[in-house]
């Protein structure tokens, strides 16, 4: 297919199509909105389903009744929807259904505002729901890799049966870009009838299929629980992605920086290379399973003497990069937590100010 | 060839369509040979990349910029700036308006048809053929339809604003205005200008086009890309 131009939304709609989603339930939210827009007109023409709930609160029931059922199934959302959509989250996590869930964050807390931000780094990797899950975390810096993740998460989801959140930032959703679909992909749902409450004609025993995260036997719940661990612990064994750049340089400074946060770093790095500052960056694709090896090691190379974490938040994943580089560098963060962006200009400065200290 | 554009024009399209980049670019355009140029954003559906993005830039060329209030600059509701009728009543010698996408965007200008009554509009419809639902003449036309129920108002003139962004090709170029012209064929409405970043302009045969051809820069640019890129 020749390549379109398309706003975030509207990609990330048309790639959940492509991916084989028929079952769409969401609520609308500034900037995310014209993923429910687009996928109104686009559904129908599909055979699919679209239902705008009542709430986010309703939407996050919807999806789990369709997962359940083994269906490819997707929400998308801003940040307090996401957080209303947290306790089902939760219990699909628990039940082990595979969904996919998107969240455009818009700054917080709260109501906040409805510019870019990296707020919900917290919430999609260490919760947001109540219990003891994790959910696999992509983080797209473009259009065209948030299509590509959109459509990946699908198969995760199932090969994990459990959530999968593609988390971008209000800019992934609002900007355009050309994009390209992938061709000749796998639509159809894997597994389910091991699982899914999807009728009985296709089982090949007449053994009922039970979708539940209630265990009372508090031993059942340990090794329930002990299965999402296994589940996560091969996540990090088989699903870590990130992008070096500019790492084979001898660096001075090692950024870490996601989403298109790291968009401007990048730009901010070629700047100072053409003035003769060499500066490597390591962009976590996925956030979880958080790429620590990597992290790790480029902090540690012999020219790098500090690491900067440059997140539109507060300083969230800087704990994380700090966890990996396990105090052989100093680690600081740098960002804004307010919906405005840092510039190429402030980023070179910042980092040469690290140098001068 | 020039384009001939004056009075009161209103931007509209499908969303997506690149009218704000339009918009802009020919408020540049039309001020750089002498003209007074005013604009406004109507844009009540796009919380980003919208006229306001531009707004420092315009005011430094000297083009009078109808804005809501700094402090409802990126709130999340539909505020159309009281100036705007009077800007409609005492419009300058190109006076631009620049609304949303489809046709909800457009509704805004249902809300203003006590002031535009009587006016002679120039209501332009930019189509990029890159786009999703107006990639054919009957794409366009759908549109169209739509614009016009919700605006109450009829459109005159088409302009075809074919890119890829920073992958556009002449082909692309062309692409856009061959579709366009088969639009204006169907539906009578003329071709006021097509759009061609000023990069491309060197590789382009000129002589294929029978209507002008408006040199784009783009001012709403994402942080990590230069305005006037």
């Amino acid at each position: 297919m020749a390549k379109v131009l398309m706003k975030g939304n509207e990609a990330i709609g048309e790639a959940a199509i492509r991916a084989g989603c028929k079952n769409y339930f969401a609520y609308p939210i500034t900037p995310q909105s014209e993923v429910a827009e687009y996928l109104a007109k686009r559904m129908p023409e599909v055979d699919g389903v679209f239902v705008q709930g009542e709430s986010e609160v309703a939407v996050g029931y919807m999806i789990f009744g369709a997962a359940g059922c083994g269906e490819r199934v997707m929400t998308t959302s801003s940040s307090p929807g996401i957080s209303l959509m947290s306790e089902a989250l939760s219990y699909i996590a628990g039940a082990r259904c595979p969904a996919v869930f998107v969240n455009i964050m818009r700054g917080g807390p709260g109501l906040g505002g409805i510019l870019p931000s990296q707020g919900d780094y917290f919430q999609a990797t260490k919760g947001g729901g109540h219990g003891d899950y994790r959910l696999l975390v992509m983080a797209p810096e473009g259009v065209q890799e948030a299509v590509e993740m959109t459509m990946k998460a699908f198969n995760l989801a199932e090969k994990y049966r459990g959530p999968v959140m593609i988390l971008g930032d209000g800019l992934i959703g609002q900007m355009m870009e050309p994009v390209e679909f992938p061709e000749n992909f796998d639509t159809t749902p894997t597994n389910k009838d091991d699982w899914a409450t999807s009728g009985m004609d296709t089982r090949k025993s007449d053994k009922k299929n039970i979708v539940k995260s209630l265990f009372l036997d508090p031993k059942a719940l340990n090794d329930h629980n002990l299965l999402l661990k296994s589940n996560y612990e091969r996540m990090k064994q088989e699903e870590i992605l990130y992008e070096g750049y500019n790492t084979d340089a001898d660096y001075k400074v090692l950024i870490v920086s996601y989403g298109t946060m790291s968009r401007v770093c990048k730009t901010a790095i070629d700047t100072m290379k053409a003035q003769g500052l060499e500066i490597g960056m390591i962009r976590p694709q996925t956030l979880f399973p958080f790429p620590e090896k990597a992290v790790h090691e480029a902090a540690v190379k012999a020219s790098c003497s500090h690491v900067v974490s440059i997140e539109l938040n507060m300083g969230q994943m800087v704990e994380d990069v700090d966890r990996c580089v396990k105090g052989q560098r100093p680690v600081t963060w740098y960002g804004e937590c307010g919906g405005d962006i840092p510039t190429p200009e402030e980023i070179i400065d910042h980092v040469k100010s690290l140098l001068n200290n | 060839m020039d384009i001939k554009l004056s009075g009161i024009v209103i931007i509209v399209g499908n969303y997506g369509s690149g009218k704000t980049e339009t918009a802009v670019n020919l408020a540049f355009n039309r001020r750089a040979v002498g003209i007074d140029v005013a604009m406004a954003d109507l844009d009540l559906v796009n919380p980003y990349f919208r006229t306001r993005e531009a707004r420092q830039v315009l005011f430094e060329k000297g083009i009078r910029l109808v804005l809501p209030e700094e402090k409802y600059m990126d709130a999340d509701l539909p505020i159309l700036a009281p100036q705007v009728a009077g800007l409609i009543k005492n419009p300058a010698e190109l006076t631009i308006l620049d609304a949303g996408g489809d046709d909800v965007g457009s509704i805004v200008l249902a809300a203003l048809a006590d002031s535009l009554a009587g006016r002679q509009i120039n209501l332009i419809q930019v189509v990029n053929p890159l786009r999703p639902f107006t990639e054919t003449v009957e794409g366009c036309m759908r549109i169209r339809e739509e614009i016009e129920y919700s605006s109450k108002l009829k459109i005159t003139g088409l302009v075809s604003n074919a890119n890829l962004m920073d992958e556009t090709t002449p082909d692309i170029i062309y692409k856009g205005y061959d579709l366009i012209q088969e639009v204006s064929e169907r539906t009578g409405i003329g071709v006021e200008f097509i759009t061609a970043h000023g990069d491309l302009l060197p590789d382009l045969d000129l002589t294929r086009f029978k209507t002008p051809v408006l040199p784009i820069l783009r001012w709403l640019v994402p942080p990590w890309k230069r305005q006037g890129s």
